[in-house]
């Protein structure tokens, strides 16, 4: 179907006020991941202070991987990989192979690491298996179902959809990804590369930043055990999850180009409409400051929404879609200008959700109504199960056969 | 004019309000034995008349005197209140439709708001509030009452909210409220009848979230609204017949909506109604343009529609689109599509599904203009309809939108007569065996109540 006309609003779904809203109660998941500490398991992310400093080391082990929710605040740089493997459908090999993986992200984000020779920093490594390893393990397993195609997908490079591994680097200090990435090649041994490419974001606090159009980014995830919990890692089998994934999760990549020169050129009123935010604070349409919620129901006299119907904020709120909330921490790329080739300046989309689902619809949703879509060409998408945290005595990818 | 930080807080001042009511109730109840000594006499089984300002000076205080089973009876004057009514099997009523008035002035989140069973509201106007004019609400808490799911990040748990049981709204006429005019969230077992409704930025009547809900919405007027006569998740006996919703932007909508519990909608009856020149200039913008709508059904599943008379919508008489991935599946659509003196739809049924949720199981009578033109393919089949992009629809322009405080003020309205009779208890059910309406009405049913027909 026309992917722009698609975007027209026919009629609302009503709406008024601040509902009163019910927690959605202290989930199982959240108690049994707090519990998990409680009988000696490996500490989950929540054992770090909210406020850690991304310039220190960050625990590589534990019940779930480093690079979703911790550092707090993500580190300024990253190196993102997807590979192919020889071994995906054979499930006895990969899990050796993954073993062997898990063991060199130990040795490199560990405290005893010398690469690069002063120490690995705040370095992070997080591990995600595609769709099809994940399915020759198990098809019924989160994970083994691969993204579907969204508007403008279809230009996207084969090599660029999908993929059987991610790396997903990350760390202050850019010079240490490149040689980290190769330990972990070596350790990985005879895998095709995809792609590889690095990424970077601006100064910020927590999950937010500066996106590449200039706008804050990543204001309204999920923060703390009991949302992260609910929302982003894979429950325990108490909680109707697998026990096999208990503590993972599942990312959502998508390389998107920005149409920065465009957009610009709206001008900030424009802009602020497209996006539903303030330029300057982060402030909702609405109201408020940036950490208030967006008010989607606030009108003018005249019927005007004050956040506009096709604004990204409203097009991507999950109240719509009846979804859950994604934890988002993408990362900026620019690639260089060669003659008349402008290059590209984008954003690598990469979110972290317990269900992919959550991604699936509300992509539809922008498809159908965002207006930030218009100026986003996606060039990149792929989803993983990012494995469950491990350690010396829990091997990488050894939870999968349990 | 509003100033500009009104604007700013059209939405933010309610929860504010709805605060101070429940502070207001709290401190009645705790002096609640004073009622029984004074003024009322309900206490002791024998229903009490309590007036106003005859003997309260607010309706307030009259509602806060009286005991279940009293009538509240309003002698004609402008009230500057925002009534809240939690005690059950009360009524409220002017003794003059026209005159008695509930105003809220453009500053008051709401005229009157029902959150105990059995209340009745009737034969009064309730004006100029900034959202709704009359609500019945389950859902209050000791922020006061509310409406709708969420649009915040929590899911929403209906079980900690039971509907209100059993209410009636009528011969209410509901003008310039800033949302909704009469409003029935999280309630079953009742009835909005012979109501006039205008002025509204959302919808002029709005029936949402329940199930099973035995609600009656006949012989209303809703004009000059965003939209006339709004269905979101509203499910399995909402009746709605006899009603003339013309002269909105979008006429009547039936939606499933994921913000609100209990999505899909589906299996309401829409009966015998008048949906004729949803064409409005002197109404509030629908805020997400829409314009030149007879009924639009968005993930709407399993509705009944026929006998209607649906004509003069330029966009589209019936259209089927999804809610997300809830597709509209099931509807029957069947009636008239031209009448007397009425254009014709700019199409009259038309299919404008997304990809991902297709539209089925609907199969339009032979009578009427489809787009598709193929829209029929796929009757007798479970298979999708097919469906066309919405740019392909009937181009209108959407006037701009009127501030709901500038909206015309409706014409008279017929009252009730014996206003000093103090009803039985409201019955425990309302649509199961009623007779509707037979055939398709004139274009000019109820059009004495109109104020631009």
């Amino acid at each position: 179907m026309d992917r722009v006309s698609r975007r027209e609003v026919l009629f609302g779904t009503g709406g008024v006020i601040a509902g009163v809203v019910a927690a959605a109660g202290g989930t199982a998941a959240g108690t049994a991941l707090e519990q998990g500490r409680d009988d000696g398991t490996p500490a989950a992310a929540a054992d770090l202070p909210a406020d850690a400093p991304s310039t220190g080391a960050v625990r590589p082990d534990g019940t779930t991987q480093a690079g979703i929710d911790r550092p707090a605040t993500p580190q300024r740089f990253g190196l993102l990989t997807v590979l192919d493997l020889p071994d995906a459908g054979s499930p006895a090999t990969l899990l050796s192979r993954l073993a062997t993986l898990g063991t060199a992200v130990l040795d490199l984000t560990g405290a005893a690491s010398a690469v690069p020779p002063g120490g690995a920093g705040d370095l992070t490594v997080t591990v995600g298996l595609g769709p099809r390893p994940v399915a020759a393990i198990d098809p019924g397993l989160p994970g083994a179902t691969a993204l579907p195609r969204f508007a403008g997908d279809e230009s996207i490079a084969p090599e660029r959809v999908g993929g059987d591994l991610l790396l997903a680097l990350h760390g202050s200090d850019p010079m240490a990804l490149p040689a980290a990435l190769r330990e972990l090649r070596a350790a990985l041994g005879d895998a095709t590369p995809r792609w590889s490419e690095s990424c970077f974001r601006g100064p910020g606090d927590g999950m937010v930043a500066r996106n590449p159009l200039g706008f804050h980014d990543g204001i309204t995830v999920p923060h703390g055990v009991r949302e992260l919990s609910r929302e982003v890692w894979l429950p325990p089998e108490g909680d109707g999850g697998d026990p096999r994934v208990t503590g993972g999760t599942l990312c959502v990549l998508r390389r998107l180009v920005l149409d920065t020169a465009r957009f610009a050129e709206l001008g900030t009123g424009s802009q602020e409409a497209v996006i539903g935010r303030r330029l300057s604070d982060g402030a909702p349409l609405s109201g408020g400051t940036m950490s208030d919620d967006v008010d989607l129901r606030a009108k003018t006299p005249t019927g005007q929404y004050l956040v506009p119907a096709r604004a990204h904020t409203r097009a991507a709120h999950p109240s719509f879609t009846g979804s859950g909330l994604m934890l988002r921490r993408g990362y900026g790329f620019a690639a260089p200008a060669v003659g008349d080739d402008p290059g590209e300046t984008g954003l690598f989309f990469i979110s972290f959700q317990r269900e992919l689902d959550t991604f699936v619809r509300t992509q539809h949703r922008l498809d159908e109504i965002d207006a930030l879509m218009e100026f986003a060409t996606p060039t990149a998408s792929a989803s993983f199960l990012v494995l469950p945290g491990f350690d010396a005595g829990r091997p990488l990818g050894s939870t999968l056969t349990a | 004019m509003p100033s500009k930080r009104d604007l700013a807080s059209f939405i933010g001042v309610f929860r504010r309000a709805a605060a101070a009511v429940a502070v207001l109730t709290v401190a009645a109840c705790a002096g609640g034995s004073a009622a029984t000594e004074g003024t009322a006499g309900g206490g002791d089984g024998t229903p009490a008349v309590l007036r106003v300002p005859d003997e309260h000076t607010t309706v307030q205080a009259a509602v806060d005197a009286a005991s279940p089973g009293d009538l509240v009876l309003v002698s004609p004057g402008t009230y500057a209140e925002s009534v809240l009514v939690d005690t059950d099997d009360v009524t409220v009523r002017g003794t003059d439709r026209n005159a008695v008035v509930i105003d809220g002035e453009g500053v008051r989140s709401s005229g009157v708001v029902a959150t105990a069973d059995g209340v009745r509201i009737e034969n009064l106007t309730v004006r100029r509030t900034m959202h709704y004019g009359v609500l019945v609400t389950g859902m209050h808490d000791d922020d006061g009452p509310s409406a709708h799911g969420t649009d915040g990040y929590e899911r929403l748990d209906p079980s900690r909210f039971p509907p209100v049981e059993r209410f009636a709204v009528r011969h209410v006429t509901a003008a310039n409220n800033g949302l909704y005019g009469i409003y029935a969230f999280d309630a079953r077992h009742g009835a909005i009848t012979d109501s006039y409704a205008s002025g509204s930025a959302d919808s002029g009547i709005y029936v949402g979230q329940c199930r099973e809900c035995d609600i009656l919405v006949q012989g209303n007027v809703a004009e000059r609204n965003a939209v006339g006569f709004e269905n979101a998740n509203a499910s399995d006996s909402v009746v709605v017949s006899g009603n003339r919703f013309s002269a909105n932007r979008v006429g009547m909508t039936f939606l499933s909506n994921y913000q609100e519990a209990f999505t899909p909608q589906r299996a309401g009856t829409v009966v015998g109604n008048v949906v004729t020149t949803n064409t409005s200039a002197d109404s509030p913008a629908h805020a997400e343009g829409a314009f030149g709508i007879g009924i639009g059904i968005s993930g709407g599943r399993h509705n009944v529609l026929r006998d209607n008379l649906v004509a003069g919508n330029p966009r589209a008489g019936v259209l089927l689109a999804n809610t997300e991935d809830l597709a509209a599946v099931g509807n029957r659509v069947d009636g008239s599509w031209a009448g007397d003196g009425v254009s014709r739809n700019g199409v009259d049924i038309a299919n404008v599904s997304a990809d991902r949720a297709p539209a089925r199981g609907t199969c339009p009578g032979a009578a009427a203009s489809t787009l598709p033109e193929n829209l029929r393919a796929a009757c007798g089949t479970p298979g999708p309809l097919d469906g066309v992009a919405p740019g392909e629809l009937p181009r209108v322009q959407a006037p701009p939108g009127m501030s709901f405080l500038e909206v015309p003020a409706p014409p008279p309205q017929p009252g009730m007569t014996d206003v000093e009779n103090v009803p039985a208890p409201l019955p425990s059910t309302v649509t199961a065996g009623i007779r509707l309406p037979e055939g398709v009405p004139d274009a000019d049913l109820l059009a004495e109540r109109s104020g631009v027909a």
